[in-house]
């Protein structure tokens, strides 16, 4: 069991899913397809979501108020649903982001020592 | 719902646009179309887990769940339309039996009587039966009552009232009521406020007036706005009605009634209006004082206040008013409570055993549900669902049966026994149903839904297995037990009837008409009472086509009687304490009317009249008490002189001579009381001066032989009566069958409602038993194709059925017996002549129950032989 856990691709916390759907949307509106192939490009594909879980993000997001939604067509001339941040998103992303950055910062410093040792 | 609807659809589209997107890539990449899709598909993942997560998001999943399982559970019990049916009604019936009792005792026994503070109201009463004239041997003497008023501390009202039936007369002619006549306090005390005019109160105690109920203001004033102010006629004296009661209003023992209220007046004499000397009383405590304490004072008082030297053995006792007006009610509605309840439980069973046999055929849909991925809960959930949504439309149903039940009840007796023009089904009474049947639909599936958690949760494969439960047989067994028990007590109550239908009455009702009268003036020379009397005995007498008429102050069954229980010496027998005989008053062809059969000498002939001694008759039971082996003719009678009494103290002071000796009659109102010595005296050969010649100036009652229809006689009667003494009132006028039959009244109701519980009892328990053999047969059917393979015959297989069926009869039916004891026990009281525990009735019970049960098992075990061993052997 635990061998295959290891094998797993990283599963995605469900914050760290809204923060990146979130932070996709900054510059602009665009469809779920779009969210999803952006998302895999940004974390160097590391981060091997399905592209089916990215649906259920959505729909708490929009729940929160955090993005909105509204019918579009699509680059292929096909109906789709586009999202866009709201003000509310905005402030969150932001408030996130800064949180992650400083939590990110803490974490550097407490293992640059141990990662100079190893080195 | 709710747009999930919608919001799903959407949700589907732009998967499918997703999808798409993908897909164009993939071809753009340089892929075929059809491994393009399959690729944009695997990388999207589980479409439907993407919807059900975002569904969770939305939110309310569990109600939607829960809408899904009742529109599941809702066809697929459609889809078994025989077996919800039965389920639904088995469920219906026990409920609504349970709740329409529950209604009737919380209406009856429970809810607070309608009047302020009614905790605050009791009775005082004394416990030995009054001496003198008294309207209830539970009343109190005038001079005890203002003892009681004016010395004690616990009461803010003591009251005393009398119950008498007198003609009234009113705007619409004269007719006879129900007349109370009460104390200043009653109105008061009790808390009452009349709805137009005044009450009786302290300051018209001792003025002409009288206070109306609403049934009498409505049928016998026509509603007339004028009532107040006008004047009504009783006992020749003029009262003036001064306000009319409240419409819910009942006094005590009056139950929908048209009542006038007077106030008692008592004279210098120590007697009221009536000659009464006693009433009951009605008190209120104050609100810091407990029952045991008013009693206290109250015992107290009356032990020292100056009573007559008759009441010095009486003690005196104290309840509840509620006690008063429903106490006789207490028993028998928490026994029909009891037997609805055991009904509850039969049905119960009913419907576990039914949803054990529907599982047992649903089991592969719960294991393929299960392998699918439902989880245990979910199956669960889903069970428990479809048996709630089950008990809520039995629920449901059964509310309904149990309205209209309510309704019946209360249109057919609310104005014969107290507090029953109140039914009504309560809110409480509701909630208290939906929540036993949440609770019976719970358990109801407990036994199904392990069975179902042993099966899933064990190998998918055991599909051929002869697993047998034994519950469904245990629940069987109990339902035996119970429907045994309700049978038994009705048979015992068909027993007491029948028993008591062929009781010899000692006298020959047929043909024989009653007629009670009164003088519309009670209080006229009971001279002038007399000859009117006796004339329209005469005039009936020369009536074509009558026989023969007598006048009797008291006429078995009859509802007015009038009896004299008088201490008696008889020449040569040393006087004991205790020795009383009950004394009719009857005319000459009292023998001939009755059709009492003459044992020895002979009956009154007119010349008794002139002659000196007084004649009388004594019956069987006499002899026997008072003159063993001694020849009764002849034989001299006196009433007993205590030392001190003088001729004024006696009824009768003239010596009785026997004349003849007539069998033993039925006497009062019940055919199964004992037997009392009586003597019978002719009415006519009284001497004038005896106050015993005044008895039927309170009213005359005649029983007419006649071989004519009743209707004719019945127009004939009153025709006389109308011309020849227009003066008295008639009081009733039927046949004596018809008194005779309506004395068994009570038990008949009895008997009725728990044979009715008996009946439905016992088809539950078949249709129980048919669903376990049916449903034992079709999970055996592999076995018996192997027993038959083997060499069984179709009778060996047969019996096989019968055995098992059999075998959970005989379970049910020991602890049934018991139960039957002891249930037998406790109605006691309504029997008569059988013992609680009756073999012929446990007998008869028990065959009915093997019978029932036999044909419930007929169809199974048919089934169970012709059960083809090569078809079986072939599914192996």
């Amino acid at each position: 069991m635990s061998t295959r856990k290891t094998n797993d691709p990283l599963e995605l916390m469900q914050g760290t899913l809204d923060l990146l759907v979130l932070q996709t949307l900054a510059p602009g509106r665009a469809h779920g397809h779009a969210i999803a192939c952006s998302i895999e490009r940004r974390s160097d594909e590391v981060l091997q979501v399905g592209h089916g879980s990215l649906y259920p993000a959505l729909q708490r997001l929009l729940k929160l108020g955090l993005i909105e939604a509204e019918n579009g067509i699509s680059e292929n001339n096909r109906k789709a649903r586009f999202y866009r941040l709201t003000a509310k998103g905005r402030r969150h992303l932001f408030a996130e982001a800064s949180k992650w950055q400083k939590f990110s910062e803490a974490i550097a410093r407490i293992l640059s020592p141990a990662v100079k040792e190893n080195s | 719902m709710f747009g999930w609807r919608t919001r799903r659809r959407e949700l589907l589209e732009e998967i499918e646009a997703h999808l798409a997107i993908e897909t164009q890539q993939n071809i753009e990449a340089g892929m075929q179309p059809e491994q393009a899709k399959q690729t944009a598909k695997r990388k999207f993942g589980n479409v439907l887990l993407a919807v059900e997560d975002s569904r969770r998001v939305w939110g309310a999943v569990w109600l939607e769940n829960l809408l899904r399982d009742i529109r599941y559970s809702a066809r697929s019990l459609i889809a078994a339309p025989s077996y919800s049916a039965a389920l639904v009604c088995t469920l219906a019936l026990g409920l609504g039996c349970v709740t329409a009792m529950l209604a009737v005792v919380q209406s009856v026994l429970l809810l607070p009587v309608n009047l302020p503070h009614p905790g605050r109201l009791v009775q005082i009463y004394g416990e030995e039966a009054a001496q003198g004239v008294a309207s209830s041997q539970h009343a109190l003497s005038f001079t005890a009552i203002d003892a009681l008023r004016g010395d004690t501390r616990s009461f803010a009202g003591v009251s005393g009232y009398n119950t008498v039936v007198l003609p009234v007369t009113a705007a619409d002619g004269s007719r006879v009521d129900p007349l109370m006549e009460v104390s200043p306090e009653f109105f008061q005390t009790l808390g009452v406020a009349a709805t137009t005019g005044r009450l009786i109160g302290p300051e018209n105690a001792r003025a002409q007036v009288a206070v109306v109920s609403d049934a009498f203001w409505r049928d016998r004033m026509q509603k007339s706005p004028h009532a107040v102010g006008s004047a009504i006629t009783v006992s020749g004296r003029q009262w003036t009605v001064i306000g009319i009661l409240p419409a819910g209003f009942h006094a005590p023992g009056m139950t929908g009634a048209q009542v006038v209220f007077l106030p008692i007046a008592v004279g210098p004499s120590g007697q009221d209006l009536f000659k009464m000397e006693s009433a009951e009383v009605i008190a209120r405590l104050k609100d810091d004082v407990s029952i045991q304490q008013a009693r206290a004072e109250a015992q107290s008082v009356f032990a020292h206040s100056g009573r007559t030297s008759a009441e010095e053995r009486r003690r005196l006792e104290m309840r509840s008013y509620q006690e008063l007006v429903t106490g006789k009610m207490q028993r028998p509605l928490w026994a029909l409570l009891g037997a609805a309840l055991v009904l509850l439980l039969i049905a119960c069973a009913n419907a576990a055993n039914l949803q054990i046999g529907r599982m047992a055929s649903r089991m592969p849909e719960m294991r393929i549900r299960s392998a699918l991925g439902a989880g245990m809960g979910r199956l669960m959930q889903q069970l428990v669902t479809e048996s709630m949504l089950v008990s809520l439309s039995g629920a449901a149903l059964g509310c309904g049966l149990a309205f209209v039940a309510v309704k019946a009840v209360r249109h057919a007796y609310g104005d014969r026994y107290p507090r029953f023009d109140e039914l009504s089904i309560h809110p409480m009474i509701l909630i208290a149903l939906f929540a036993l049947a949440i609770v019976v639909g719970i358990a109801a599936t407990a036994a199904p839904a392990l069975n179902v958690r042993r099966q899933v949760a064990g190998r998918l494969t055991t599909r051929n297995t002869t697993h047998r439960s034994r519950l469904p047989g245990l629940l069987v067994a109990v339902q035996v037990a119970l429907t045994c028990v309700l049978l038994v007590t009705s048979g015992l109550f068909v027993r007491t009837l029948q028993l008591l239908e062929s009781v010899e009455l000692g006298f020959n009702p047929k043909g024989v008409t009653t007629l009670v009268l009164m003088p519309e003036n009670q209080g006229q020379d009971p001279e002038h009472s007399r000859s009117i009397e006796t004339g329209l005995l005469n005039r009936f007498e020369a009536l074509p086509g009558v026989q023969s008429v007598t006048m009797q102050s008291e006429i078995p069954f009859s509802q007015y009687g009038i009896t004299l229980n008088g201490t008696t010496d008889v020449s040569g027998r040393p006087y004991h304490k205790g020795d009383s005989a009950y004394y009719s008053f009857v005319s000459t062809s009292f023998v001939k009317t009755s059709g009492i059969h003459l044992l020895q000498g002979r009956g009154f002939v007119a010349k008794d009249e002139s002659s000196g001694a007084i004649a009388v008759l004594v019956n069987e039971a006499f002899v026997k008490m008072f003159l063993g082996n001694r020849e009764p003719i002849g034989m001299t009678l006196r009433f007993h002189r205590d030392p001190g009494d003088t001729d004024a103290d006696l009824p009768l002071a003239q010596a009785m001579t026997v004349v003849g000796v007539v069998q033993n009659e039925v006497q009062g109102g019940d055919l199964g009381a004992p037997f009392q010595p009586m003597v019978y005296l002719d009415y006519l050969a009284l001497p004038k001066t005896s106050f015993l010649s005044a008895v039927f100036s309170m009213s005359a009652q005649y029983a007419v032989r006649s071989p004519l229809p009743a209707a004719t006689v019945a127009a004939e009667l009153r025709s006389v009566v109308k011309q020849d003494a227009p003066t008295m009132v008639e009081l009733s006028l039927k046949p004596m069958e018809e008194d005779i039959s309506q004395s068994l009244g009570q038990r008949r109701l009895a008997l009725r409602l728990v044979a009715g519980f008996g009946i439905v009892a016992l088809v539950l328990a078949a249709v129980g038993i048919y669903g376990v053999l049916a449903y034992s047969v079709a999970l055996r059917r592999r076995e018996i194709g192997i027993r038959m393979a083997l060499g069984s015959s179709r009778q060996g297989a047969a019996g096989l059925v019968a055995g098992q069926a059999m075998r959970m009869v005989l379970l049910g039916l020991v602890p049934g017996v018991a139960g039957a004891w002891v249930a037998g026990d406790a109605v006691r009281s309504f029997l008569f002549g059988v013992k609680a525990l009756d073999a012929e009735t446990l007998f008869v019970s028990g065959g009915l129950l093997l019978l029932v049960a036999s044909a419930a098992a007929l169809l199974p075990a048919v089934r169970a032989s012709r059960v083809d061993p090569v078809e079986t052997l072939r599914a192996e």
